[in-house]
């Protein structure tokens, strides 16, 4: 993260940076070449995380190699000047690389073969001796503009390339063949990964290399060269990627550096190096998922460092050093949890940027006590000029490892410049920096009390390097949560702070509204001295400068004093404080006095106001702003006739607010939207202290209403606590004087239009007007949706639109219009009617008042009779079925549920396709202009048969229409239409007609005369047999066998002869089907039904 | 053994917070507020979990059942450990050691666990107080006599 704020302890970027094995890359010619340029950019583009860790760097022709130290055989005279050179890093990661890769253009079957091998042979030479010294090793790739040799040259190309090889002296594995084509980045990440094998090579010697040394060595000379070297094993091992083995030599490394001794000249440079191993050893761990050895790790190296503080006059280094330690460690941390490592509430970065601002504070303290007297830079020349070759050393010795100062006016000039420059530094910038980070982490990890207390910790910083304005807006935003939880120890902190701020930046809005609160009992200001406030308040009310506030820096006051000449007579001249969300020495609490009120009352609204501060505070002026549906009022609050209202101190004060209310409000509700009181010195300047009332915050939730008698408050301050503020009132309609009278003949039968008389009367104490009356139908859970199945109208007989408007100019006192409306439904349940008059009244107090009223009536609906259907064949017997072209009747039966007397008017049979009438022409109705009451059935017979048999058996044979009326209405009829049940039809391959005699005389002889049609279009064959009776005697054929030709027929004639008097059975003739037998029931059937049961035998006379 | 006992309401507003220092200083008294009014981030955390651990058929009863009152440690910086409990009602007792002192450093966390039972049997007589309004500041002298008790008991 770049946001840390820098100073002389902050990290060098080699040791931030992360390691990366370093190759060179030489004779390309990106600038002037295409194709060099795109394979240039496909190597150094888009280097992401999952590319090989390596980093390219274009070699141009002039690129020169650092020179090779001669080779030491021995260290016996050898005195090493430091711990860690400055350079060495810096030229692993960008100087000498790991591997030089050389680009030559160049196809095997190229013409000039032999002049190209010569010239790529020479460039190898030339980066050979270049490199002279260093084991970097060197590889050669050809760029091949052909896509892939054709198959006779493969051989040439083999051929050739070990030609190459030979003449550049390489081995075949470091030749490589780039064909330009298509699939460029994929050829490109292969090869990548071929030079990061060569480059771990590389370094892997590298080290082998470096181990030797060791044992040259001797810990009472050579203790740094041991440090150095397993550090140098360690960058080696990172740049060869292997991380564990890195963090090994790290380890030795810091080891071996706790090992040396350690005296006040090499302080700086062994905890310097001390903490970029430190950081080494975390990033690794962090990088190998060992997050708590990480943290473990950190915590020793502090335990450790924590005492070796070096020279007093330079403590402040010290805690400089501790306190980056903790912000690099947070980078890491955040870091790692940016790269997907969990960390939770108690653990997470936000910790070591709080500790890194903690120790800044430290840092600073030890400013103030050791920097005192560095007034002045040390003059000339600068002891903190000067080249060092190793880190953390002094410029003004650099190298030099005895113990004591060997110019100590030199070195009393160099502390005195460190003691200057800590002098100037922003300290405040840097734990705010610091404070701003460890914020940003604690709200991440769900700590929103501990950020807060940082807020206030950076507002404090802000406060110390006087940006008032930022503390100010810092603090206020605190203040508020911790008022929210009521912490008011806390938040009297806060205040006070806030306060001051205001003061010094010279806000008035800010400063009286911070005034107000700290007047609160809450509170607590410093020297318990409200008086003061109190009297700060009243100044800047008169246009005076408030006193300052106390414990402020001598610096800014002067400068606070010239802000508040020049605003005090200025803009804002009114000042609202909102006194609702702040802890206040003021509490009111309205209430109305009723939940609801009529239109006619008048509203009265209560309020109770405490002033908690020991003073008499004068209210100039004071108002209730109430809101309703259409508008906002402001109700003065008057108090005896007086509009100014003299507040005591410690006292409970009640006043009541009358007002009329508004005629467009009916109906809706009115709140108390604020109360607001004004005070004012005739100086200009208001101070507005508004409540604003929400309703949902209507009482504390801490405190159970049902507990609030228990508070001891005195019994002369009306009980304040106890009083529950009521702020929402609902103002409803007038109470109507207006009655209504419904006459009708109730119940109403279904289908007709049934009358009803209502009769409004006026008993109110005047004339009303502009009565609108409507009528509607109200749905009801038994009855829902009315109005589709039921008309209203005020003409009988005409269907109007719902709902009905009728108009009356007016009514005078004790009057009444009436009027008929008139109902159809065809749904038997009870409707529901409403009748809404609404009407304008002048009353004494209120002129013009709307009023409605609402009058329901219900009317039940009953069906006025019942419709049941018999079918019976034409001799009467009830029949289940009929057969084509056979008729029988249908007899439709009304039973009468009216409760009313009704006449029939008329009826009809209206069949269905598949039937007709029996009778040509269409006969009357037998039941016409017939009366019937209650009770009563009236039965009707209609003949019909059936014409053919349709596919489906119907559903009902037809529609009956009944015209019927009530008997004492006579102008209108009502038809009512009722489906009569259905009767299957049956097709039967003959008919039979039988011609017989109702009634015989005994002994004598009567023709009974059968006639057989045939109904389809084949002969049928029956086979005949007559079934006799002991009553009969008879002649004709007992059995035969006839053929019914298609649509011909075939006629049989007997004699019968009826033998006993009485109820008789006479011969049957019996049929059976000769072939189809499929019908043969329905063949037996028919014969069944035709035949007579029995004819009576009349006995004889004998005359 | 404790430096600070705290009473914290089911708002999170601060019922009482009693302290034993070498001074009675308002730096002292804020710095010791800072620390109480910080460990309940904690102490709501350790809640939170507790909570959505338990939830399923008669989490009530569950919670009150398996939830064991007690918290344990909640949090310790450089100089201080903060413990925490919580009553059914959701009252908030916060205990706090002092890390440098040798009685506040080694002690058991048993013996945290007793006191804080002690403080919640304390709290629970003095809110039978009739005149006591639940929601309010513990202001009873006798209150703070027996937690200033606890916390000196141990020392």
């Amino acid at each position: 993260m770049a946001t840390q704020p820098s100073d002389y302890t902050e990290f060098p970027p080699e040791i931030i940076l992360k390691p990366l094995a370093l190759i060179g890359l030489s004779g390309l010619d990106a600038v002037n070449n295409a194709i060099h340029k795109e394979i240039w950019d496909a190597f150094s583009n888009n280097r992401r995380a999952d590319r090989t860790p390596v980093r390219f760097k274009l070699l141009n022709n002039t690129f020169e190699f650092p020179v090779v130290k001669p080779k030491r055989n021995s260290y016996e005279w050898y005195i090493p000047k430091g711990v860690l050179k400055k350079n060495w890093i810096h030229k692993r990661v960008s100087l000498i690389p790991a591997v030089v890769v050389i680009f030559y253009d160049m196809d095997w079957n190229d013409p000039q073969w032999n002049e190209k091998i010569i010239e790529c042979a020479s460039k190898v030479q030339s980066i050979r001796a270049a490199v002279e010294g260093h084991a970097t090793r060197v590889a050669v790739v050809v760029i091949q503009s052909r896509l892939s040799p054709p198959p006779s040259e493969y051989m040439l190309g083999a051929e050739r390339a070990q030609a190459l090889c030979a003449a550049c002296e390489i081995q075949s594995k470091s030749l490589f063949v780039l064909p330009h084509s298509d699939h460029l980045m994929g050829y490109i990440v292969r090869l990548e990964n071929a030079f990061y094998d060569i480059a771990q090579n590389y370094y892997h010697h590298e080290s082998k290399n470096i181990k030797q040394h060791r044992d040259h060595l001797n810990k009472t000379t050579h203790q740094y060269l041991f440090v150095r070297h397993q550090f140098k094993l360690g960058y080696l091992n990172e740049l060869k990627q292997d991380l564990s083995t890195a963090h090994k030599h790290y380890m030795h490394a810091y080891n071996n550096l706790l090992e040396t001794r350690i005296v006040d000249t090499n302080t700086h440079e062994v905890r310097t190096v001390a903490g970029y191993i430190n950081y080494k050893l975390c990033k690794l761990l962090f990088a190998l998922n060992l997050p708590r050895d990480a943290i473990a790790q950190l915590k020793s190296h502090i335990e450790r460092y924590k005492n070796r503080i070096g020279s007093t006059e330079l403590l402040f280094e010290h805690y400089a050093w501790i306190a980056r330690q903790y912000s690099a460690f947070g980078e890491l941390f955040d870091e790692a949890i940016r790269a997907g490592l969990p960390a939770i509430q108690s653990q997470h970065p936000g910790f070591y940027y709080q500790h890194a601002a903690q120790f800044t504070v430290k840092r600073r303290q030890a400013m103030r006590s050791v920097c005192a007297e560095a007034m002045a830079y040390p003059p000339p020349p600068d002891p903190l000029e000067g080249i060092v070759e190793f880190y953390g050393q002094r410029p003004w010795r650099p190298g030099r490892l005895s113990a004591d100062p060997h110019d100590p006016q030199k070195e009393q000039a160099a502390v005195l410049a460190l003691q200057y420059n800590e002098r100037i530094f922003n300290h405040s910038a840097m734990i705010i920096s610091f404070l701003g980070s460890a914020i940003s982490q604690f709200k991440t990890f769900h700590s929103p009390r501990m950020r807060k207390q940082l807020v206030v910790e950076m507002a404090n910083e802000y406060f110390y390097s006087a940006d008032y304005g930022k503390a100010l807006t810092l603090l206020t935003h605190m203040l508020w949560d911790y008022r929210r939880e009521k912490w008011w120890f806390l938040a009297s902190h806060v205040l006070n702070r806030a306060l001051q701020c205001a003061y010094l930046s010279g806000k008035i809005q800010d400063y009286l509204q911070l005034s107000v609160e700290a007047l609160s009992k809450h509170m607590q200001v410093p020297n318990n001295d409200k008086d003061r406030i109190y009297r700060n308040i009243m100044s800047v009310l008169n246009l005076n400068i408030p006193a300052a506030e106390p414990d402020l820096p001598a610096a800014s006051q002067h400068k606070a004093l010239e802000l508040w000449q020049s605003a005090i007579e200025k803009e804002p001249l009114i000042i609202p404080v909102d006194m609702a969300n702040i802890s206040s020495f003021l509490e009111v609490k309205p209430k109305f006095k009723q939940p609801r009120y009529r239109m006619d009352e008048i509203i009265e609204l209560e309020l109770y106001v405490r002033l908690l501060y020991a003073t008499v505070l004068e209210v100039r002026n004071a108002f209730i702003a109430i809101s309703s549906q259409t508008e906002t009022i402001e109700i003065p609050v008057i108090d005896e006739g007086n509009s100014i209202i003299l507040l005591q101190g410690e006292k409970v004060k009640k006043f009541v607010c009358q007002f009329k209310p508004n005629p467009h409000d009916s109906g809706s509700d009115l709140r108390i939207k604020s109360v607001s009181f004004v005070l004012d010195n005739d100086r200009k300047r208001k101070i507005v202290l508004n409540f604003k009332i929400e309703g949902s915050k209507v009482t504390d939730s801490t405190i159970h209403p049902e507990l609030l008698h228990f508070i001891r408050s005195p019994k002369a301050d009306y009980e304040f606590d106890s009083i529950v503020p009521l702020t929402v009132a609902s103002i409803t309609s007038r109470d109507s004087k207006l009655s209504l009278l419904v006459t009708n003949s109730s119940p109403a039968l279904q289908g007709e239009w049934f009358p009803s008389i209502f009769t409004i009367t006026n008993n109110e104490d005047s004339q009303v007007y502009d009565i609108k009356i409507t009528l509607s139908l109200l749905s009801s859970p038994d009855n829902p949706n009315p109005d589709s199945v039921t008309e209203l109208s005020m003409k009988e007989g005409e269907p109007q639109t719902q709902p009905l408007y009728l108009q009356v100019s007016s009514l005078s006192k004790s009057s009444s219009h009436a009027n008929t409306f008139f109902l159809k439904t065809n749904r038997t349940a009870t409707a529901t009617v409403q009748i809404k008059v609404s009407y304008y009244i002048d009353l004494p107090e209120i002129t013009k008042l709307e009023c409605t009223k609402d009058f329901c009536t219900k009317i039940t609906v009953i069906k006025p009779f019942e419709v049941s259907t018999n079918f019976v064949a034409m001799n009467f017997n009830p029949i289940t079925k009929c057969f084509v072209d056979d008729p029988f009747i249908v007899m439709p039966q009304i039973k009468i549920l009216s409760p009313w007397d009704l006449l029939i008017v008329d009826t009809e049979l209206e069949v269905i396709e598949c039937f007709k009438t029996s009778d040509s022409i269409k006969p009357l109705s037998c039941i016409t202009n017939l009366e019937v009451a209650e009770k009563n059935v009236a039965s009707d017979a209609v003949c019909i048969q059936a014409k053919y048999k349709p596919k489906d058996n119907p559903t009902r044979v037809g529609l009956y229409n009944i015209t019927w009326r009530r008997k004492s209405n006579t102008s209108h009829c009502v038809m009512s239409s009722t489906a009569l049940s259905a009767l299957p039809i049956d097709d039967c391959p003959v008919a039979i007609e039988v011609k017989y005699p109702q009634v015989v005389e005994l002994l004598t002889s009567v023709p009974l005369k059968c006639t057989l049609f045939g109904k389809c279009s084949t002969p049928i064959r029956l086979t005949l047999t007559v079934e006799g009776t002991d009553a009969y005697m008879f002649s004709g054929y007992k059995k035969i066998s006839v053929t019914i030709p298609p649509k011909g027929k075939v006629e049989l004639c007997y004699n019968i002869h009826p033998l006993v008097a009485g109820n008789t059975t006479p011969p049957r003739l019996k049929a059976s089907i000769i072939g189809d037998t499929a019908s043969q029931e329905l063949v037996s059937e028919m014969f069944d039904k035709i035949f007579p049961q029995n004819i009576f035998v009349m006995p004889k006379y004998n005359k | 053994m404790a430096v600070c006992v705290a009473v914290i309401g089911k708002d999170n507003s601060p019922l009482y917070i009693g302290g034993i220092g070498n001074d009675t200083s308002t730096d002292n008294e804020l710095s010791r507020q800072w620390l109480v009014h910080t460990a309940l981030d904690a102490l709501e955390e350790r809640l939170a979990s507790t909570n959505t651990n338990n939830t399923g058929a008669n989490t009530n009863a569950a919670r009150t059942d398996l939830r064991d009152l007690y918290l344990g440690l909640l949090y310790s910086t450089d100089t201080h450990k903060i413990y925490g409990y919580v009553t059914n009602t959701r009252i908030k007792l916060v205990l706090v050691t002092s890390s440098t002192s040798p009685s506040g450093s080694n002690i058991r966390d048993a013996e945290v666990r007793t006191a804080l039972r002690r403080l919640h049997a304390l709290y629970a007589d003095a809110i039978c107080n009739p005149f006591h309004l639940p929601g309010d500041q513990i202001t009873s002298l006798k209150f703070d006599k027996q937690v200033k008790n606890i916390m000196l008991n141990n020392v």
